[in-house]
């Protein structure tokens, strides 16, 4: 209490999380900390458990073990208050449904149109408060992609795609932003526009956190790294974690831990006889 | 306490309120040809057109759900999983609808838990409890009634709907309606992205629940119309049209709820004509709907693709 008093309290501390998929263990003993108004990477081959993390974050999935706080109380209450914006990876996502860009990004605001008077609340979306729709726009145009509002989601391009899936994390003005992956599979301006993006949101003292494969970028824009697969394998700045000799060290991390499961070895052994 | 008497206003006000609406409808009915409207001149097909209407209306409404939440095969468990409470609802003598309710939410719990808790998954899950309780139905049935009874339960009656079913369908379109207005952003979200929903604080065990409950209501609402197996095709068809048709959620289901009304209008009023099962007629309607909207569909239809494939390789050439 005294910490959070004096602002030192983390915007997300994980404390001794456990998480597994029918009973094989994908993150043990996991303790982190991400600091009020910086900007985090999460680092670590497939299969380390970033994504798991993210789903314990946002909710969607229950820790066997562990404690999630957020500014130094429980994590469900800043969630309820939209004060934690979670962008998704492009597979998670059903492109299929039949919704607008400015539909998709809107939604973002439904948590907050809760605190709206009910008669609002049951009024179409053009009818919302003033500053809903402006928190739209000015996402949708931070991202470059107004031009794009009336467009089915489904017709955009994969980069089109990420941006409006950013926008609508912005959309939601929210003090956290947990992003996964939010540079894959992006063509290089778009990368830029994204990277462009976080900067100024960092810079206006919102707390970043994003799982990334891309080192260049990460050690260009990012202030704190940490290295996962299945234990925090290193936290600290971008440059002694992102070193090759440290990034070795973590490809070997999981060569040892594949090499601890049976069917994964046994795997292993049929490809070298190939 | 006064309750035999509020249960006396209650019945009247509902008999009211069916009177009414009938005589709403025969209002448009009459302004049609006459060789339409002379099928509705009956009090049995006035009823029937009053309950398919809404039946197809809240099937309707709740198959956008189904389709883009890929749900179909759980809307078929959950009606095959009414028919046991059908049959012990009678046994015991209670309203079938509260045991239909009872065993259609059952079985969806259940397979929500075996899916969760064990190895096996949820297709597998719901083929082993519907057929399992379909199965319990059938047995059930086979001793305590006759086998046109089964038929009807199976395959719909809507030409012999008592005033009853009619209420409770009744209830169940304006239950149908409120939650789906009043919920309207969560719901819709919860379909989209879970993901999101659960990330901006939305109780999506509730959501999840609500809506199953929702569709057990609807499934129990339309057994008399359809009947158990075929309310499965109005649960599937109308959103797959719609869903064909337009890029706008809202959009979709108003159209949605359009070929529900309407599949239900001209199936009964075919059927009627030429002396056929009514639940199968109005299935048929709406089936043909989706392979019209399959060809035709300005923007996902067959025809179209091709066209715009040629018009292109054409220009490439």
């Amino acid at each position: 209490m005294i910490e959070s008093c004096l602002g030192n309290a983390a915007a997300i501390e994980v404390k001794g999380l456990y998480a597994a998929y029918q009973r094989q263990p994908v993150l043990e003993d996991i303790h982190l900390a991400f600091p009020v108004g910086q900007w985090t990477a999460i680092v670590g081959p497939n299969g380390a458990g970033k994504s798991t993390l993210f789903h314990i974050l946002t909710g969607s999935m229950r820790p066997l073990r562990g404690r999630i706080e957020a500014f130094g109380d429980e994590i469900e209450r800043h969630r309820k208050e939209g004060s934690i914006a979670y962008m998704a990876q492009r597979e998670a996502i059903e492109w299929d449904f039949p919704i607008s860009v400015w539909d998709t990004v809107m939604s973002a605001r439904y948590g907050h149109m809760r605190h709206d008077p009910l008669w609002r609340q049951l009024l179409p979306a053009r009818w919302q408060a003033a500053h809903h729709l402006q928190a739209v726009r000015k996402a949708l145009s931070d991202v470059d992609m107004l031009a794009f509002a009336d467009r089915p989601i489904g017709a955009l391009s994969g980069g089109q795609k990420k941006r409006v899936l950013l926008a609508r994390a912005l959309a939601q003005e929210a003090r956290i932003l947990l992003l996964d992956e939010p540079l894959a599979g992006v063509d290089s301006p778009s990368e830029q526009l994204i990277l462009d993006v976080l900067k100024r949101e960092r810079e206006a003292g919102r707390t970043i956190v994003m799982v990334t494969h891309d080192m260049p970028g990460a050690r260009r824009y990012v202030d704190h790294v940490v290295l996962i697969n299945r234990f925090i394998r290193g936290e600290g700045t971008p440059e002694e974690m992102l070193s090759d000799s440290k990034l070795a060290e973590l490809a070997v991390s999981s060569i040892e831990q594949s090499a601890s499961d049976h069917a994964l070895r046994a795997n292993a052994v049929a490809m070298m006889q190939k | 306490m006064g309750t035999p008497e509020m249960l006396h206003t209650l019945d009247a006000f509902s008999s009211t309120l069916v009177g009414g609406l009938i005589a709403a409808l025969m209002v448009l009915v009459n302004l049609l040809p006459d060789s339409i409207s002379d099928a509705f001149q009956y009090a049995f097909m006035q009823r029937a057109l009053l309950t398919s209407m809404m039946v197809g209306a809240i099937c309707g409404l709740l198959s956008c759900y189904v389709v883009l939440k890929r749900w179909s095969l759980l809307g078929d468990a959950i009606s095959h999983a009414v028919l046991p409470g059908v049959a012990i609802a009678y046994l015991v003598g209670l309203p079938f609808f509260i045991g239909a309710f009872v065993t259609g939410a059952l079985t969806s719990l259940g397979i929500g838990a075996i899916e969760r808790h064990t190895r096996i998954k949820s297709d597998a899950a719901m083929g082993i409890m519907f057929t399992g309780a379909f199965a319990l139905g059938i047995v059930l049935i086979s001793k305590i009634a006759s086998s046109t009874h089964l038929m009807h339960i199976l395959f719909g009656n809507v030409l012999g709907v008592q005033h009853s079913a009619l209420l409770l369908t009744l209830a169940a379109s304006i239950v149908a309606l409120l939650v789906v207005w009043l919920a309207f952003r969560p719901l819709m979200l919860y379909a989209f992205d879970p993901t999101q929903a659960q990330a901006l604080g939305f109780n999506t065990g509730v959501i999840h629940y609500g809506l199953i409950l929702l569709l057990t209501l609807t499934i129990v609402a339309s057994l008399e119309t359809v009947g158990i197996i075929l309310v499965v095709a109005m649960l599937i068809t109308p959103g797959a049209t719609a869903h064909l048709l337009t890029d706008r959620f809202k959009t979709m289901l108003l159209i949605s709820v359009a070929v529900g009304v309407g599949s239900a209008v001209l199936g009964l009023w075919l059927s009627y004509t030429f002396d056929v099962a009514s639940g199968g007629t109005i299935v048929l309607v709406a089936t043909s709907c989706f392979f019209l909207a399959l060809l035709l569909s300005p923007k996902h239809g067959v025809l179209m693709r091709q066209w715009r494939h040629r018009h292109i390789g054409s220009v490439n050439d």
